[in-house]
């Protein structure tokens, strides 16, 4: 118990002291996090808006298919991508493994499906007349569309958020694509796994409650938009 | 008189529902009312007046327009349902949405919000929140954010749906009074009598087929 405890409180002072090595590693996770999100909103948000809105053969499949893909394992996305990127692969000349942008691509892959996802749930259960009574106001469909994502729009952050929350926990792609380089492709997770490995308990302990805390206000953010 | 919008030969057809208009022409700052039976088609038709969705066959044409442009067009013509939808916001983001989207300067929106709001008699409803308001208040909402937009054509259905007894002269007198603003109005009811109490043209449409246009005072009610 004393182990734990003492660990804890040891834990809790390399927090307070601002280790450059503790800082280095959330500061990888959150901005690799939050490329990846932005990108990731870019393609899922108008993706679940456009299944969401239109109706068309193969519809259901290319849900089916999208629900899978959010199941879908991060070490085999990791393992894809490696596949890519790996100087044997077709995207070897780009010299892209082992690198943040890689990380970033591998994240963004994995938060497509979760935001498409999401905001194909809201569209869903978006009231069916705001697109008709947009477009009699005068609104392109574009411009409709626009106004059914402000009508949806505490959804769509949810969507976001939840995105960000599966991306700053996962430890396959960061692992298999960034390769836990010290400085560079060190985050969160990837530094919890191997640091605890190699007998820094305090160390890994760290970042796990600065993980906890991130996931902490990511899920009150969460809970809070669902209940608007 | 040149009409402000003229249906040819409308075909429609949805699984067993089949809509047809050979002929209508809606003349300039007059009230239409579009009665018939459950199902008869009042809706698809006010729809399809509204350009929200196409028929297979015939052609609507505005003749005071120069464009083809279904979105230009569309501005042209507003419809408000049966139960209307505001958006979220105040019923000022309501009124501005369709003015924002014809690029109108934020003092002339203001000024028409205001008007509008006092022609519907919603005076200093301005910063109430949309989804707050009664049915018969959301109804008049979604009227005055049509009729703020000053549409050549307007298609109300069923407007008088959601407004109580007690408000619906108050309604009636106002839907008589909008071809004054400028608007030709085709509004949908059950209501024979009140086509006449408002002084509307008769557009009686049964079984998915228009009959012919006559006016209260022929019917004789």
């Amino acid at each position: 118990m004393n182990y734990l405890s003492d660990s804890l409180l040891a834990a809790v002072a390399l927090i307070l002291s601002f280790d450059r090595e503790v800082q280095l590693a959330v500061w990888t996770s959150l901005y690799t996090a939050c490329v990846a999100i932005v990108i990731a909103a870019v393609f899922g948000i108008p993706f679940g808006l456009w299944l969401g809105l239109r109706r068309f053969p193969g519809c259901r499949i290319l849900i089916t298919l999208l629900n899978t893909l959010m199941a879908l394992p991060t070490v085999v996305i990791g393992l894809v991508l490696f596949g890519l990127f790996s100087r044997q692969g077709p995207l070897g000349e780009l010299g892209l493994l082992f690198t943040p942008l890689a990380m970033i691509a591998g994240q963004t892959v994995l938060a497509i499906p979760i935001v498409a996802n999401y905001v194909l749930a809201c569209v869903n259960g978006a009231d069916h007349r705001v697109i008709d009574t947009a477009r009699t106001l005068g609104a392109t469909h574009l411009q409709a569309s626009v106004q059914l994502i402000r009508e949806i729009r505490f959804g769509v952050m949810a969507a976001l958020i939840a995105g960000f929350g599966r991306v700053i926990g996962e430890v396959g792609v960061a692992m298999m694509l960034g390769g836990n380089i010290r400085g560079s492709t060190r985050t969160m997770t990837t530094a919890i796994a191997l640091e605890t490995s190699k007998g820094e308990f305090v160390f890994g302990l760290s970042l796990g409650l600065i993980l906890l805390c991130v996931a902490l206000i990511v899920n009150l953010f969460l809970n809070i938009l669902q209940q608007r | 008189m040149e009409p402000v919008a003229s249906l040819k030969q409308i075909l429609f057809y949805r699984s067993k529902f089949c809509l047809s208009v050979e002929y209508l022409e809606l003349f300039p700052r007059r009230v239409y009312a579009l009665t018939g039976s459950n199902g008869a088609g009042k809706s698809t038709l006010l729809r399809i007046m509204a350009l929200l969705i196409n028929p297979q066959r015939g052609s609507i044409c505005f003749p005071g327009s120069t464009t083809k442009d279904l979105d230009q067009l569309r501005k042209k013509v507003t419809y408000v349902e049966q139960s209307p939808y505001l958006f979220q916001g105040t019923v000022s983001d309501n009124l501005a949405y369709g003015l924002r989207l014809r690029g109108i300067a934020r003092e002339e929106r203001a000024r028409r919000i205001h008007l509008t709001l006092s022609i519907v008699g919603l005076d200093g409803f301005e910063q109430r929140k949309a989804k707050e308001l009664s049915s018969g208040e959301t109804q008049k909402v979604a009227l005055a954010r049509a009729l703020v937009l000053k549409p050549d054509l307007l298609l109300l259905d069923e407007p008088t749906a959601n407004i109580d007894g007690n408000s619906q002269p108050a309604f009636e007198g106002l839907l008589a009074r909008l071809p004054k603003y400028g608007v030709t109005v085709v509004f949908s009811t059950h209501d024979r009598l009140q086509v006449q109490r408002v002084g509307a043209e008769f557009l009686c449409i049964e079984n998915g087929t228009l009959q012919g246009q006559l006016t209260a005072a022929c019917l004789q009610i």
